[in-house]
């Protein structure tokens, strides 16, 4: 018996012989830096569903990465900012002026590295001007004076792009409503706004466009959850195409990891398409590389809103 | 005893697989006459070595270039572990789709993606394929490119082209079209899968709002070309090869314009086997 134990253990020293030697690193090795793919989601409020439905998700970045994927939940934009900022995650997934925060904060230690591109070759939504349907106001200038929310200070549709939008038309949005507070979310917008809050409320619209209407956004969710109705709202303005949200991650991680969570998360509308679906993407729709150039935009607009702020001017 | 055996040989082996050699990447190479795998000579073009050069550096491995007669040949010495990477059209994958899969294709500027489309009928037709539309008449849920050249071009792939079907109507958009077909204005409605979920999904939780129509098709537009690997492939191998092309055109464009020829915007990720119909084409 203990012949024979010598005899595997020296076939086993053999075959590592014949391995050695070798001074690039193998495929996977990568993997022993990272033990485990930290992913910041943020819980959608207005699907609590979408939580849920992230396990296959997980499932499948985890095969395809071969780690074991732990996903962070953030209630709000900021929470998703500071754990990338921080390296307290990986990646994350994150709209244009979250990506410009982590920027204004981190700079070439985050890299944004997909965006969706829709069926219809767009790579951009909206914001909308929510106001309830029985109301009298049918555009911008009927709301001189009312009341008017924003979703939150990070947000890029329900802040930071149609409040820029609105100066370029010559609305000073500091001074033409009455009073404008934020909200905390998109849903917590619409039910602001239901319940009477607000005049109006600035939301996120997307899955069509202001010629042809919109089909998604939390009013839309919301609607489909039963918690509204969709007929009791219209929008009476938008803002946009803003660039869709992107795929961000940290550039101190190694390159393949990079490279391997790129190539599976822009494979799986292809390699697996409920998946896609589940979480929260339309048919058709496909992730496309992108690189900090496309968010140059957003990233002035936050950069502007940040130093009009630190120099004291309400904007 | 047995125990620590067990115990000593997994701690070898996971130790032998940490210092396994990496593999080369073997890439075949079209150029009309076979030869033998070798790193790139000297006389290699600019952009080609841009191309070669960032594979090796990013996948920290040899690139060899291997060169073989014809696709036939590439595919062949793909199926057979000859080379590990080879640009395939539907003819040279359709013997060896068994053994390998395509990974990546290119989306010419200007175009979409690869669109899914559909075709749905009234629940209460007869038809229950694309065959049984033959002279049916259609309506298109618009003149935009993914409402019309796609479905087109997706239906012509498997053998219904325009004169496969009757009058065509083209509609304003996906609802007016869907109106059309419940007027009985057209026997078929074709869209892409995007705007056949928009017309579908309804305000309230769970609600179907195409429940009087059902699909008879869905499928994406066959790729002309495609990149293909052995279905034995690593995930790691192959995803970190999507991740590297899908982002080529930012990171390397020299590399691009090499790798995905002329009019490509960029490399696209497909399913595995994108080069074939996937499913009974029309007279099949």
């Amino acid at each position: 018996m203990r012949r024979r134990s010598g005899v595997i253990l020296a076939a086993i020293g053999l075959g590592l012989a014949g391995c050695g030697g070798e001074a690039k690193a193998p495929d996977g090795a990568w993997q022993s830096q990272m033990r485990e793919v930290r992913m910041a989601v943020r819980g959608s409020e207005d699907d609590p569903m979408i939580t849920r439905r992230l396990t296959a998700y997980k499932t499948y970045i985890g095969k395809a990465t071969g780690l074991p994927v732990k996903l962070y939940e953030s209630s709000d934009y900021n929470g998703t900012i500071q754990a990338l900022s921080s390296g307290q995650v990986d990646i994350a997934t994150m709209a244009g002026g979250g990506y410009a925060n982590v920027d204004a904060q981190i700079g070439d230690l985050a890299q944004p590295i997909l965006t969706v591109r829709q069926a219809e070759g767009d790579t951009g939504y909206y914001s909308g001007l929510l106001v309830m349907a029985e109301s009298p106001y049918r555009t911008i200038q009927d709301l001189r004076g009312k009341t008017l929310g924003y979703v939150d200070f990070n947000s890029t549709s329900g802040y930071l792009f149609p409040r820029a939008v609105m100066r370029e038309q010559g609305i000073d949005p500091d001074t033409f409503f009455g009073k404008s507070s934020f909200a905390g979310g998109h849903t917590q917008a619409v039910m602001a706004l239901d319940n009477g809050q607000f005049d109006a409320t600035i939301i996120q619209a997307g899955g069509g466009d202001p010629e042809h209407g919109f089909t998604t956004g939390a009013h839309y969710t919301m609607a489909r959850r039963g918690v509204v109705e969709l007929d009791d709202f219209r929008i009476i303005w938008t803002a946009g195409p803003i660039p869709n949200s992107a795929v961000v991650v940290r550039t101190d991680r190694p390159q393949p990891f990079v490279d391997a969570v790129r190539g599976a998360m822009a494979a799986l509308p292809y390699d697996d398409p409920e998946v896609w679906r589940d979480i929260g993407q339309p048919d058709g729709a496909a992730y496309t590389a992108v690189t900090r150039e496309h968010y140059a935009p957003i990233i002035k607009l936050r950069a502007d809103d940040i130093a009009a702020r630190r120099a004291g001017e309400r904007r | 005893m047995k125990r620590l055996l067990l115990a000593a040989g997994a701690v070898l082996l996971s130790a032998a697989q940490a210092q396994a050699p990496v593999l080369p990447l073997r890439i075949a190479d079209i150029t009309g006459q076979a030869g033998p795998c070798a790193p790139p000579g000297a006389d290699l073009p600019a952009a080609q070595r841009a191309y070669v050069e960032l594979l090796a550096q990013r996948l920290d491995t040899d690139v060899l270039s291997c060169p073989v007669a014809d696709a036939a040949s590439a595919a062949r010495a793909l199926a057979s572990g000859a080379v590990d990477l080879a640009r395939l059209d539907g003819a040279a994958f359709g013997p060896v789709s068994g053994e390998t899969r395509s990974i990546l294709t290119t989306r010419a500027t200007g175009d979409l993606n690869r669109l899914p489309v559909v075709v749905a009928v009234p629940r209460a037709a007869s038809a229950q394929s694309l065959g049984d539309l033959a002279g049916a008449s259609l309506v298109f849920a618009g003149a935009q490119k993914a409402n019309l050249d796609v479905p087109r071009r997706a239906l012509a792939d498997y053998g219904a082209a325009d004169a496969f079907f009757g009058a065509q109507i083209v509609a304003r958009d996906h609802e007016d079209a869907a109106t059309r077909l419940r007027a009985g204005q057209a026997q078929a409605l074709v869209l892409h899968a995007g705007a056949w979920q928009k017309l579908c999904r309804g305000d309230q939780p769970g609600e179907d709002l195409c429940e009087d129509l059902r699909v008879v098709w869905r499928q994406r537009p066959v790729a002309k070309g495609a990149w293909a690997i052995r279905t034995d492939m690593s995930d790691d191998r192959r995803f970190r090869l999507i991740g590297i092309h899908v982002a080529m055109h930012n990171e390397s464009p020299q590399a691009f314009a090499w790798a995905a020829g002329e009019g490509a915007a960029e490399f696209e990720p497909t399913e595995a086997k994108a080069l074939l119909a996937q499913g009974p084409t029309v007279g099949s």
